[in-house]
């Protein structure tokens, strides 16, 4: 899909043609695919919350508070790939 | 695809356009103008080699191609032609690379030419080979900046002439 046609999904709040382009990306061209690499990536992190460890919830804080949108949006994707792989279950064709 | 001339059309591999658009509906990219393959001023001996290509090969050391970016990534990486195999890397989602991490030349040829260079098939290679991803959903960006930039790329290293290798 092309830059145009996700704008215009956008302007036209066409959420379907959106999730379906990010099942999509996430799912290398597979929609179905993508949308078990979104559960796959939530399941991971929630893994690692359940027995409730220590985090940094102040760098949590500060990078949202201090971050621009953008690169919060640049991290999710990549926090998104980040525990598709720490699962074990890449299947992806290449490297990140 | 509009504008798409039966010139353009004789350069592409025939139902290119139909799996890309099966996988990423709505791709498509319109190409008004036809642009003719330049023909060779001299001898292949006696020209300058470079390389272009979408493979997402890059030096280890420097910044990995943006594989996760939803719209793509509008950089490029110069990749020295003397460059060993242990020396690069591949970053890239959209293909397999298992293949070329066991040869990478299956990809990026880059043995191959410096093999071609020595036994004067061609006259020499360019000081460097010019890598990018070709994973980029915003197509009159990528002809605007990173087409421009590394076509400005390979004129400042004094090419002659230059093998495109899409991944």
């Amino acid at each position: 899909m092309s830059l145009k046609y996700l704008q215009e999904a956008v302007g036209a709040g066409d959420a379907e043609k959106l999730i379906r382009y990010v099942r999509l990306h996430l799912g290398d061209g597979d929609e179905a695919a993508g949308r078990r690499e979104i559960d796959k990536a939530w399941i991971e992190a929630l893994k690692l919350l359940l027995d409730v460890p220590e985090t940094d919830r102040a760098f949590i804080l500060q990078t949202i508070a201090e971050r621009d949108a953008a690169t919060l949006a640049h991290l999710y994707f990549h926090l998104h790939f980040y525990f598709v792989k720490r699962s074990g279950e890449w299947i992806h064709d290449g490297l990140l | 695809m509009t504008g798409y001339s039966e010139n353009a059309a004789a350069q592409l591999r025939p139902g290119l356009w139909q799996t890309v658009n099966e996988r990423y509906p709505g791709s498509m990219i319109h190409k008004g103008d036809f642009v003719p393959l330049a023909r060779l001023r001299k001898p292949l001996a006696e020209s300058r080699l470079s390389f272009v290509s979408t493979a997402g090969v890059q030096l280890k050391g420097t910044l990995p191609f943006d594989t996760v970016h939803p719209v793509g990534d509008y950089t490029f990486r110069r990749v020295p032609s003397v460059s060993k195999r242990d020396e690069l890397e591949i970053h890239q989602l959209k293909y397999p690379t298992h293949g070329a991490e066991r040869d990478l030349n299956v990809i990026f040829p880059i043995e191959r030419l410096q093999e071609l260079a020595v036994e004067g098939i061609v006259g020499a290679l360019t000081p460097n080979f010019f890598s990018f991803i070709g994973y980029n959903m915003d197509a009159e960006r990528l002809e605007r900046t990173l087409a421009e930039e590394i076509a400005d790329a390979v004129v400042a290293d004094g090419a002659d002439v230059v093998l495109l290798s899409p991944a």
